[in-house]
């Protein structure tokens, strides 16, 4: 019976945020957007019209044509086509990235808000640590001494990001460790574990959530971006970064070509940003707008 | 206020430390035999030996980090290994770049910003607004990188009316030249965001009592927007500005690289692609240490014009 509550509880607040959203143009532009990153991540066997690897000295750095809709790049591969399978890392590594910052914060914001004490100031002063260092900056130097990979790159992004989560989900375990439900559940007799995962957690979910859209766009920034410098992804991946950097060289006799992978890069972050932002506005919890 | 800058100021102190641990450990974390990076194959076991000595590395760790720390301390932070120069000295020709660069992109994206968040508050729900709006998010969602790629493609190719490399050659005019695009693109992605706190705050304080009241008193719209609303409105923007600072200083780096700027992004970004480990230590502890304080000044300003945060 409990269970049942619960449930029209959470399919109430559900459609409440639906409601909001459904009037919200950012919203449907925000999500269009990520459902057609998505589907040609997933799909781009069956979507993209050439082999995005299929190499063509003969044909290269040509402009749009009825072929190639795009043209095609300096060693004569069709651009869609490398662009559709380009949204699969990017995909990947938004998504990967996010996933471990948020498991990686959640714990140790969780830990430093009950545990208090010397652990506390020990992960807060990881934070600041990893703070101290401009994202870009730590995240090369992370990377040269890994090593460039797919996986290298997930994981540096999302331990790069994670003290944003980190410090979120502790100041907001410390102000809903204080309210009057949670004192409530500890009188019935509920202990930690229970009072974490039934009353904190879902009040925080909110801005994790919130903040976990606005980061995946960075994510994307920061692949590309990395990819760019030559430090991310290595060819012949097809990724928006790589392409950038493979077209960079030929930005005064085909400037068309560097221009495709850019408006993508740009296009997934306005997707992504959008429709967190239209989450924001429906979910309305107190996000620090710092972070 | 005075307790709480002390307070920041001295919890800096241990995160340098630490910063600096973790430079020290990149001669044993980065791939490859530092000796075998600068000497290269033809070098004798001697010659390994010394080098090793003179980088200290021959001695136990801590001892070394304590070196280390001591050197820098006195304003050594070692010689690049590939240009046969001071790294202070390297650092010192090029930081000036960075900094002017930064700043004045800083400065653009502030001045823009707040033009389009007026424009957006005093159009505030019609189309116009609407097109702001989508405007603000296109230019935040974009990229220093592709703002500068983009630009070279419009502004430098197409209608060359930019330079798309260097820096000029030293008069202030051709630096000006120089400089538009770099801080145009640098400033892109800020002016969007502060277009959006501009229009946030601004409506917030429209909405409030004091603006009605004058308003009731028959003062112009136009006096009431930039004059009364505008003054209380513009804090929490103020109070992002050294944030925008440190964010900027991190996107130099594309913006450096893109158009072949020297500056204190490209040396590091060199450095680590050349494995100069000297330059990568010197060029990331003055990037953090910069970014720290831009970080500061932030933290700082907030508790100023937002005397709530103090308390966390």
């Amino acid at each position: 019976m409990f269970k049942s509550q619960k449930f029209f509880r959470f399919k109430k607040k559900s459609i409440r945020v639906i409601k909001i959203m459904k009037n919200d143009y950012k919203a449907y532009l925000g999500g269009s957007i990520i459902m057609l990153i998505l589907i040609s991540a997933i799909f781009a066997p069956l979507i993209a019209p050439a082999d995005p690897y299929k190499t063509n000295v003969t044909k290269r750095l040509e402009g749009p044509s009825l072929q190639n809709l795009l043209g095609t790049d300096s060693l004569g591969r069709d651009i869609l086509s490398r662009l559709i399978y380009a949204a699969r890392p990017a995909v990947l590594v938004s998504f990967g990235g996010i996933i471990i910052s948020v498991i990686i914060g959640i714990i140790l914001g969780l830990l430093a808000a009950y545990v208090g004490g010397i652990l506390e100031n020990l992960i807060l002063f990881i934070f600041d640590v990893i703070r101290a260092f401009p994202p870009i900056i730590l995240i090369l130097v992370l990377l040269s001494i890994i090593g460039p990979s797919l996986l290298s790159v997930i994981v540096i992004l999302g331990v790069t990001i994670m003290p944003r989560y980190g410090r979120v989900v502790r100041a907001e375990t410390l102000s809903e460790k204080e309210e009057d439900f949670v004192e409530a559940a500890r009188s019935l007799g509920a202990d930690n574990s229970r009072i974490i995962f039934k009353h904190i957690l879902p009040n925080i979910f909110a801005s994790v959530l919130v903040l976990s859209g606005m980061d995946m766009a960075s994510m994307i920034m920061w692949e590309a971006g990395l990819s760019f410098l030559g430090l991310g992804l290595q060819p012949p991946l097809s990724s928006w970064g790589v392409m950038l950097q493979e077209s960079y060289q030929y930005i005064q006799t085909a400037p068309l070509m560097i221009v495709w992978p850019s408006l993508a890069i740009m296009l997934t972050m306005l997707g992504f940003s959008t429709f967190a932002e239209s989450l924001r506005v429906a979910l309305n919890p107190k996000l620090n707008q710092e972070v | 206020m005075f307790i709480y800058i002390t307070k920041r100021l001295l919890w800096v102190i241990p995160t340098i430390l630490t910063v600096l641990l973790i430079l020290f450990s990149l001669s044993y974390l980065l791939p490859g035999d530092p000796a075998d990076i600068i000497l290269g194959p033809r070098a004798t076991p001697e010659m390994a030996e010394e080098l090793e000595s003179r980088l200290g590395l021959d001695k136990p760790w801590y001892q070394s980090y304590l070196i280390y720390l001591k050197n820098i301390i006195n304003g050594d932070l070692g010689t690049s290994i590939f240009r046969d120069r001071s790294v202070l000295g390297v650092i010192a020709e090029v930081l000036p770049y960075t900094v002017i660069l930064t700043l004045t992109g800083m400065g653009l994206a502030v001045f823009n910003g707040i033009s389009i968040g007026l424009l957006a508050a005093n159009y505030n729900n019609s189309y116009f607004e609407k097109f702001l709006t989508l405007f603000s998010f296109v230019t935040a969602s974009t990229p220093t990188y592709i703002a500068g790629v983009l630009l070279i493609v419009i502004f430098s190719v197409n209608f060359n009316l930019i330079p798309s490399i260097g820096i000029g050659d030293g008069g202030i005019l051709d630096s000006l030249h120089h400089l538009i695009g770099p801080a145009l693109a640098l400033s892109v992605g800020w002016t969007g965001y502060i277009a959006r706190l501009t229009r946030s705050s601004m409506l917030e304080t429209l909405d409030q009592e004091f603006i009605q009241t004058e308003k009731s008193f028959g003062i112009p719209r136009y006096y009431i927007l930039y004059k009364y609303a505008l003054k209380k409105a513009i804090k929490p923007i103020i109070a992002v500005i050294g944030l925008g600072i440190g964010r900027l200083l991190g996107g130099a780096v594309f913006v450096e690289v893109i158009f072949n700027r020297p500056g204190l992004g490209r040396l590091i970004v060199d450095s680590v692609n050349e494995r100069d480990l000297p330059l990568v230590r010197g060029g990331v502890l003055v990037a953090a240490l910069l970014f720290v304080i831009a970080n500061l000044i932030a933290d700082i300003s907030y508790a100023y014009f937002d005397p709530r945060i103090k308390q966390k």
